[in-house]
Formats: C-alpha cells, sequence, structure tokens
C-alpha cells in the first residue's frame, strides 16, 4: 500500500506534465438556432454546421488543448425566446463567443445581447444591411446581401439580357432589400423592371399573382423567397403553363432537398450557392471532401449551404479564440472580438475576412443551374462547369 | 386574367373550408377550441406522405388510411377534452396548445424538418382553353369541398343525428335537458371532424407542402373560415371560404400580393363588427 501511494502520485504528476489540457477547463462556445419552430429545417442544418466545426477542432486536440465545449439553445424561430436564451447563454453559461442565427429578425435579437455582454457574434446567416449598420463592434457575420446581389446582377445583364423582367420577392427585410438591390443594379445596364411584387413567405397561392406575370408575358423571373415559396410557386407555375425562359431562385433552389421534393419539375431552375458538396472554392478541395465526409459520419446525411454557412460561422469564431490563446491573452469577449477583425481564413465557402461593420469582405455566390437532376455552375466563367440552357424549354415540352 | 383569379379564388376558398370543416364542427358542438386542429392536418398530411413516399401508394389510396388514423387519434382526443372542467373553451385552448407543440416536435422527430411534398403531377394537368386554365387540383378542391359540405349539410338537417348535433350546437345545457346525450355528440363530432381532418391532410401535403410547423397557418385559416360562417354553420363554411379567397384573389390583382393579408384582416374585422353571427347568419330581434 505504501509503495502505491507514490507511484500513484508520480503517475499523476506525469499525466498533467504530457498533457496539460487534461485538467484545463474547456472553452465554452454559445450556439442558438431555431431548432423548432417554422424555421427548423434551416435551423437544423445549420447548426450540424456547427457541431461539425466544434468536432473537427476537438478530434484535432482541441484549442491548443483544450476541448471546445458547444452550448446550444433553441430560439424556437421566436425573437423572443431567441433574446432570453442569448442572455442565458452569456451570462450563466458565461460562454466567449456565439455563433448561429437564421433571419435577421433572430439575428438582430442575438446581436444586440452580444452587444450588452460584450460577447463576440458570428451570425451564420443573415443579409439585412441595416443590421450591420448600427455600429455594434461584437456583431459579425458570413454572409452578406453583395454575395447574392452582384453575381445575379452580372449574370442577367451579361448572359440573359431580358426585355421582360419580373422580380418577385417575399416580405422580409432581407428579401425586399436583395429585390431593391438588383433592381438598382440592373437599371443602369439596360435592364428595366416590369413587374416587382412583394408576397408574405407561406403564401398558399401563388395563382393571381402568375395571371399578372402572364400578361407581360415576363421572361425572367427572379423569386426572392424561399425554399417552400419555390416548391409551389414553380408548380404552380407549372399548372398555368407560364413558361418562362429563365426561373431564378437565389434561396432555397440549390438544395438537394430541393430537387428530391421537385422531381423533374425543378429541371432548368436557375439558384445561387455559396458552396455546396462538389462547388467549393478553388484550393478548398480538401477540406471540403473532409467537411463532406464528417457530416455524413455525424448526422448521415449530405451537408447542405446552410450547414457551411454554419460552419464557416463556427470556425470563424474558433480561429478568433485560438488566435487569442496564442497571443497569450485572457480569453476575454473584447480579445476575441479584435481577433475576430482582424481574421483572414481560407474556408470552402468563402476567403473570409470581416470589414469594419463585421460584414464579410469576399461572400460570393456561384449561379447554378438544373441540369439531368444535378446542379451545374453557369457563372461566372472561371467557375463554369458547363453552359446555361437558355431558353428553358416550355412546360408543355417537357416530359 | 380575371377569370384565372376568379377560378384560383374559388378553389383557394375551397381549400380553406376543407381545412375548417373539422374545427367547425368539433369546436360547435364541444365547445372545444382546438389549438392543434392545424396540427392534426398535418398530422394527416404526413401520413400520407408516409405511405406514399414509403409504400408508393397513390395519392388517392392514402385518404383512406389517413382518415382511419385521425378517427384512432381524435378520438383519444375527445377523452382528454372530456375530462377538463369549466370554463372549457379557455382550458381547451391551454390543452389543445400544449398538444399543438408535443404534435410539432413529435412530427420534427419523425420526419425531421424538411418541407415534404406529394407529388401528384395529375393535379398540376389540366383543362387549357384560349390561354384560361383550370387545373385537376383546382377542380379536385372544389368538388371534394363541395361534396363534404353537402353531406355534411344532409347529416345535419335531414337526419335525427343532425338534428341532436344541431341542437348542442344551439344549446348544449337544452339539448341534455331534452334528452340529447352531449357526450355521444361530442364523440361524434369529434369522429366526423376526424375524417375532415383525414380528408383535409393529404391534400395539404400536395396542393400545398409539409413541414412540422405548418400547422400554424392551417388553424389560423380554420379559426378564420369558422369565423366567416358561423358558429355551427355548415354552408356558411364554403361561403365564407369562397369569399375569403376571392377576396385575396382580387387583392392581388388590384393592389399587389403584398395586400393579400390585409384585405382579408379588414373583411374579418368587418365582418365581426356587421355580422357577428356569420356570413350567413340571421341576426336576432
Amino acid at each position: 500500500m505504501l509503495v502505491w501511494r507514490p507511484t500513484l502520485l508520480c503517475s499523476l504528476l506525469v499525466l498533467l506534465l504530457v498533457s496539460p489540457s487534461a485538467l484545463a477547463a474547456p472553452i465554452k462556445i454559445g450556439d442558438i438556432h431555431p431548432l423548432t419552430g417554422r424555421l427548423a429545417k434551416h435551423g437544423l442544418e445549420s447548426h450540424q454546421g456547427v457541431i461539425a466545426a466544434v468536432a473537427e477542432v476537438n478530434e484535432a486536440g482541441g484549442v491548443f488543448g483544450r476541448q471546445v465545449e458547444l452550448v446550444s439553445r433553441d430560439d424556437q424561430s421566436l425573437p423572443d425566446v431567441a433574446i432570453s436564451r442569448a442572455e442565458e447563454l452569456c451570462a450563466r453559461e458565461k460562454v466567449v463567443g456565439l455563433t448561429g442565427g437564421y433571419e435577421d429578425s433572430l439575428v438582430g435579437a442575438v446581436s444586440e445581447v452580444a452587444r450588452k455582454y460584450q460577447v463576440p457574434f458570428v451570425a451564420s446567416a443573415s443579409l439585412q444591411k441595416e443590421l450591420a449598420r448600427h455600429g455594434n463592434p461584437f456583431f459579425f457575420r458570413v454572409a452578406g446581401l453583395q454575395g447574392f446581389v452582384e453575381p445575379l446582377c452580372d449574370f442577367l445583364s451579361e448572359r440573359l439580357r431580358p426585355q421582360r423582367l419580373a422580380i418577385l420577392h417575399a416580405a422580409t427585410p432581407g428579401a425586399t432589400e436583395f429585390a431593391a438591390d438588383l433592381e438598382r443594379c440592373l437599371q443602369p445596364r439596360g435592364i428595366p423592371l416590369r413587374l416587382g411584387e412583394k408576397f408574405r413567405p407561406g403564401t398558399p397561392d401563388f395563382v393571381p399573382l402568375i395571371a399578372k406575370l402572364a400578361t407581360l408575358p415576363a421572361d425572367v423571373i427572379v423569386s426572392g423567397g424561399f425554399f417552400s415559396d419555390h416548391i409551389l410557386l414553380v408548380r404552380q407555375l407549372k399548372a398555368q403553363r407560364l413558361s418562362a425562359k429563365a426561373y431564378i431562385g437565389p434561396w432555397g433552389v440549390a438544395y438537394e432537398t430541393f430537387l428530391e421534393e421537385m422531381g423533374e419539375d425543378a429541371e432548368y431552375l436557375y439558384g445561387t450557392s455559396a458552396w455546396m458538396p462538389g462547388i467549393t472554392l478553388p484550393g478548398t478541395e480538401a477540406a471540403s471532401r473532409a467537411f463532406v465526409e464528417r457530416c455524413r459520419r455525424l448526422f448521415q446525411r449530405e451537408p447542405s449551404s446552410t450547414t457551411m454557412h454554419g460552419y464557416t460561422a463556427a470556425r470563424a469564431l474558433l480561429a478568433a479564440v485560438e488566435d487569442v490563446l496564442r497571443r497569450g491573452q485572457p480569453l476575454t469577449g473584447a480579445n476575441v472580438r479584435q481577433a475576430l477583425a482582424g481574421l483572414d481564413l481560407l474556408l470552402p465557402m468563402e476567403r473570409l475576412s470581416f470589414d469594419e461593420r463585421g460584414d464579410p469582405r469576399s461572400y460570393r455566390h456561384v449561379v447554378v443551374q438544373v441540369q439531368g437532376g444535378r446542379f451545374v455552375v453557369v457563372y461566372p466563367p472561371e467557375r463554369a462547369t458547363g453552359s446555361a440552357v437558355y431558353p428553358a424549354p416550355p412546360w408543355k415540352q417537357r416530359p | 386574367m380575371w377569370i384565372t383569379a376568379l377560378v384560383s379564388g374559388i378553389a383557394l376558398g375551397s381549400f380553406y373550408s376543407l381545412i375548417a370543416m373539422g374545427f367547425a364542427l368539433i369546436f360547435g358542438v364541444t365547445h372545444a377550441f382546438n389549438l392543434a386542429h392545424g396540427e392534426l392536418v398535418v398530422l394527416a398530411g404526413y401520413v400520407a406522405y408516409w405511405l406514399w413516399k414509403g409504400w408508393g401508394l397513390s395519392l388517392i389510396f392514402t385518404f383512406p388510411v389517413a382518415v382511419a388514423a385521425l378517427l384512432c387519434l381524435c378520438l383519444i382526443l375527445q377523452r382528454l377534452f372530456s375530462l377538463l372542467r369549466e370554463p372549457l373553451e379557455l382550458n381547451s385552448i391551454v390543452m389543445s396548445f400544449g398538444l399543438a407543440i408535443l404534435l410539432q416536435n413529435g412530427m420534427l422527430f419523425a420526419f425531421s424538418g424538411d418541407y415534404r411534398l406529394i407529388r401528384a403531377p395529375a393535379l398540376t394537368e389540366g383543362i387549357y382553353v384560349n390561354g384560361l386554365s383550370l387545373t385537376y387540383g383546382q377542380l379536385a378542391l372544389v368538388v371534394l369541398s363541395l361534396v363534404a359540405i353537402g353531406l355534411l349539410h344532409l347529416l345535419m338537417h335531414h337526419t335525427y343525428l343532425g338534428k341532436a348535433l344541431r341542437a348542442t350546437i344551439q344549446d348544449r345545457e337544452g339539448a341534455a335537458l331534452a334528452g340529447i346525450n352531449v357526450r355521444i355528440m361530442g364523440l361524434v363530432a369529434f369522429g366526423i371532424g376526424a375524417v375532415c381532418i383525414g380528408l383535409a391532410g393529404p391534400l395539404y401535403g400536395s396542393i400545398h407542402y409539409l413541414y412540422p410547423a405548418a400547422g400554424l397557418q392551417a388553424t389560423l385559416i380554420a379559426v378564420t373560415i369558422t369565423i366567416f360562417a358561423g358558429v355551427g354553420r355548415i354552408r356558411g363554411l364554403i361561403v365564407g371560404g369562397w369569399l375569403l379567397g376571392l377576396a385575396e384573389s382580387a387583392a392581388v390583382i388590384l393592389l399587389g400580393s403584398s395586400w393579400r393579408e390585409l384585405v382579408s384582416a379588414v373583411i374579418l374585422i368587418g365582418l365581426l363588427v356587421f355580422r357577428p353571427r356569420g356570413i350567413l347568419g340571421r341576426e336576432e330581434g
């Protein structure tokens, strides 16, 4: 017994020397997403991206030997719940940073809590320009409206050159700004807007709107609605036999699940994507493949662009935490914020660095078209994997 | 353009009345304000989706299974509601709110948060004449809602059971004093309501789309149409549905899509102020 005691003590000492992290407290990262409620689909996908990022770091030994603990909360797709969950994460859980958020109403609510507690918040999906204009130094996001508007504006003006363009959009702040910015960009390029209409997301019937489109008749329809709106609108366009030369859905079309649900009706539709399995930033192919493999292993499903947004936001936060520890600084919200402001990270979705407002500097989508049941990049030319089929065949000529 | 809007308005209104039918009947007879109604419609849709996707069943054959599944579930619900004490309306709101959350999370667990769609290509085909179109989907909605309303009307006005149900809707205590077993009437109302929900669900999944939180919208539609119709007024359901559908379509054509909900809200408020007993309701005195 007397022999065992010093042996045990020595073993413990060796363990501590070899792995000082063994007893170090984990680094707490807060994650807020709509895991239930109307935005659950997107929230769950983005949340999985955050889990994948944390798993990647922990599998590699953690951040400077310290494991990362993800503290997740469900905001139920409700801004008031998002506020209370963010308060809980900052005040009680003492997280060093927040990530997540889907849709501006939820992101805006969390960003104000982040400012109050001086805890940096890296939003995974947020578009509204106004949010970045509040001068909130603790707010960062990995997506931005210009990432959609610029490539679409170039594609429409350089390639499609529509005579009768219609822009429909959901009545959300981000989608409304998108429609206004796209129109503003196209007008000086000689492409006037013939019909602009706003609709409530989840509208049950688009037929009267389609009747208006038919009177033009619109040759190119840009629909700034969401996944579910495209499901209904495209089917009703088919039912009403309104064949536009191109239908472009910047949000919601470029998803494998969209193809699964729509089947052949998705053929020739255009979407935009910042990333999807097989479409990644040049030079990040290996990282992209590793991410896809990790998601398949963890969740038994293919990651989507939304999953990658969650991953990118979490990777930014983790890289900033690592930077703070590398400098030997205390892990405070202010120091993590400072590290985020100076971040420069090459990730599959984008080369991530933030401007003075917390917006990403080089977030840019590619334009894709559904051809033969898969997505083909048709714009910009340097990333194209095929040519656009334009005009799309009329509905009655399709099988 | 106007004819297309007219057809669309009537089809949409028929869709609304199909969703509202079960709610209106259950609320009228039992006074149970079932906030989980929309979730039940969506659940019936998921049952149909599961049969269609997993077992390759055609949409038409999913209806009987969805109806049977909802019958079982609604009879359990009726038992739960019957345990409630006064004030019945308030207590039923609280309980059904909990049920709605429970059902939403159950569906989220079972079917994930993804949007699901029952693809029935025949519903997007139709009759096309001189640029005008009537799809089989629209036709199915109108015919099915008219048949369902017609059958319900026959039941309510030409059978002894219907008379008993109407008596219970008008005055539960009076009906009980007259020897009508109001508990059995509640059971019947839940049973018929379940059939209506079982019919509406698969249609919801093929005309609209399914996701676990879609029930809220369906519940709002059901409550709105029931107010439009007036409690216990079966024919009013179809008239109310059509009025709302036509008003929404006209608003899109005349004012733009963003006015759709505002116009509906104005009509609803106007109706509550000027015709509180519903669109076909006769005022007292």
